[in-house]
């Protein structure tokens, strides 16, 4: 089983092949200490930066906050894809259920795509939060018009004017 | 022991836990003073470095004071990046750009510009910022007392001062916003204070041939006489200024100043009109300013401060035309 597992974490295994072993995971708790095991020796490998304590409730947290939106829509932006990419998917997707034992997620994975146009309907019919711009081209002429009445100048004399000309060179036309 | 607590408090960055229970001292105030008063008398050479997010540049600032008609003046280089230079004498400050031969002028007719701020001011401030005696501190070599202002609100960020304790000359000086995360950073990695001979700040003589000026020729105005009201009903923030001047290259704009004090926040409107660059309506920022840009009448309004984004839209969306009668 271990080797199946190792196999099913590199995106190895077809589809039909993979039922087993997930299957394993949901069951079987030995399977998923080897699964454990084996992401935290690809972390140890990738020298991938230790997760803090209690970041799998946390994250259990917010999944149960917002259940079902955002994994639909990523399924099937993958579909297009090469089958082992897919396979990797799922394995990620079974992978962060694992982490956070949030099993029903893997379900999700296999379930058909048909509530993705509504899913999507929904995030569009979301308030837009307020949207940064860029900086207007001539940003700097007015910060330094802004800048001669500084009641800052007062406190450091002319120090202040070294914060708005940085990019002028941005705006210069010729 | 109230400000002992109100300053453990400020240094946890309990910046709420602090209202009402810190107190504006006296003590604080005088400090503050003493910082005013050695920025205006002072003369001082020396190496500051300025940082603001991942952005971290030095600077070389002379300043010289003087009695008689020339006055003091004052020059600070940037070191880093692109050069450039600003120099001030008694009533005009010059900035020189060698790399795109520019140099913008602006002359001062009110002597109420410089300085913007008026010692008579100083406790005006303890309306907006509970004032409190901060930790001290070896900055440069020399021993500082520091002090805090804290945001009685949200509408402004707050202010961490250093001075040396023997001249108050400024050495260091932190903004930060209501998370207690630092907005930007002056600080003297080295200074000599007094006895500046004024050879050091010559000023240049004249502008180097094949440099354009961009002469900011700023004029007194009322706009409420050309149909504009601009309402900044925020608390603390009064009108400090209103003109009419060029920005960059022959543009002309109006321009209001609100300011609290220490914060301030400028209005331009500006006509739609002849303009070539595109406008892009919404907040942005750069640096450790807050920009937001509007259409009213007609017109471009742009909303520039070192004030949180929230103070710099409310102020922009008070902004009204209503043609005269």
């Amino acid at each position: 089983m271990k080797s199946t597992i190792s196999a099913l974490m590199d995106g190895e295994l077809e589809r039909r092949e993979s039922a087993g072993p997930l299957d394993a995971l949901k069951s079987n708790g030995e399977a998923r200490d080897s699964w454990r095991a084996y992401h935290l020796i690809g972390d140890a490998m990738r020298d991938t930066r230790v997760l803090s304590g209690g970041f799998a409730a946390r994250v259990a947290a917010k999944l149960a906050a917002e259940p079902t939106v955002m994994a639909p829509v990523r399924l099937a932006q993958r579909l297009e894809r090469p089958r082992w990419q897919l396979l990797s998917a799922a394995a990620s997707l079974a992978a962060v259920a694992m982490v956070t034992g949030a099993w029903y997620a893997v379900q999700e994975a296999a379930a058909p795509g048909p509530q993705v146009a509504q899913v999507e309907q929904v995030a569009r019919a979301a308030p837009a939060p307020a949207v940064q711009v860029q900086p207007p081209d001539s940003a700097n002429d007015y910060l330094y018009a802004h800048q001669g009445y500084s009641p800052r100048n007062s406190l450091q004399g002319m120090a202040p004017y070294v914060r708005m000309v940085s990019s002028e060179s941005r705006v210069t036309k010729q | 022991m109230i400000r002992t607590l109100g300053l453990a408090l400020v240094m946890c960055g309990g910046l709420a836990q602090a209202q009402g229970q810190a107190q504006t001292s006296p003590d604080a105030i005088a400090l503050l003073r003493k910082i005013y008063h050695a920025t205006e008398k002072l003369s001082y050479a020396g190496t500051f470095v300025y940082q603001q997010g991942e952005r971290s540049e030095t600077s070389r600032i002379t300043r010289v004071t003087g009695p008689g008609p020339d006055g003091g003046i004052e020059r600070v280089e940037v070191l880093d990046g692109m050069p450039r230079e600003i120099v001030r004498t008694r009533d005009t400050v010059r900035c020189y750009l060698p790399e795109s031969h520019t140099v913008k002028v602006e002359r001062r007719t009110d002597q109420r510009a410089f300085p913007a701020m008026l010692p008579e001011q100083i406790p005006e401030l303890a309306r907006s910022y509970t004032i409190t005696r901060g930790e001290p501190a070896r900055i440069a070599g020399f021993d500082c007392e520091a002090v805090v202002l804290t945001p009685k609100d949200e509408l402004r960020y707050g202010y961490r001062l250093w001075a040396d304790v023997n001249t108050g000359m400024l050495l260091k000086s932190r903004t930060f916003n209501r998370k207690g995360e630092t907005v930007e950073q002056f600080v003297f990695t080295q200074i000599s204070i007094g006895n500046i001979s004024r050879d050091r700040v010559k000023a240049r003589q004249g502008t180097p041939p094949n440099w354009h000026v961009e002469d900011a020729a700023v004029t007194p105005a009322n706009f409420a006489r050309s149909g504009w009201t601009v309402g900044a009903d925020l608390p603390g923030f009064r009108k400090i200024v209103e003109v009419t001047r060029r920005l960059g290259e022959a543009r002309p704009v109006n321009q209001v100043v609100y300011s609290d004090g220490l914060a301030a926040v400028s209005v331009f409107i500006e006509p739609i009109a002849g303009r070539s660059e595109a406008v892009r309506p919404g907040p942005s920022s750069l640096g450790a300013f807050q920009i937001y840009t509007r259409e009213v009448a007609n017109h471009i309004v742009t909303v520039v401060g070192e004030a949180p984004a929230t103070s710099v839209q409310r102020i922009a969306n008070t902004v009204e035309f209503k043609r005269p009668q």
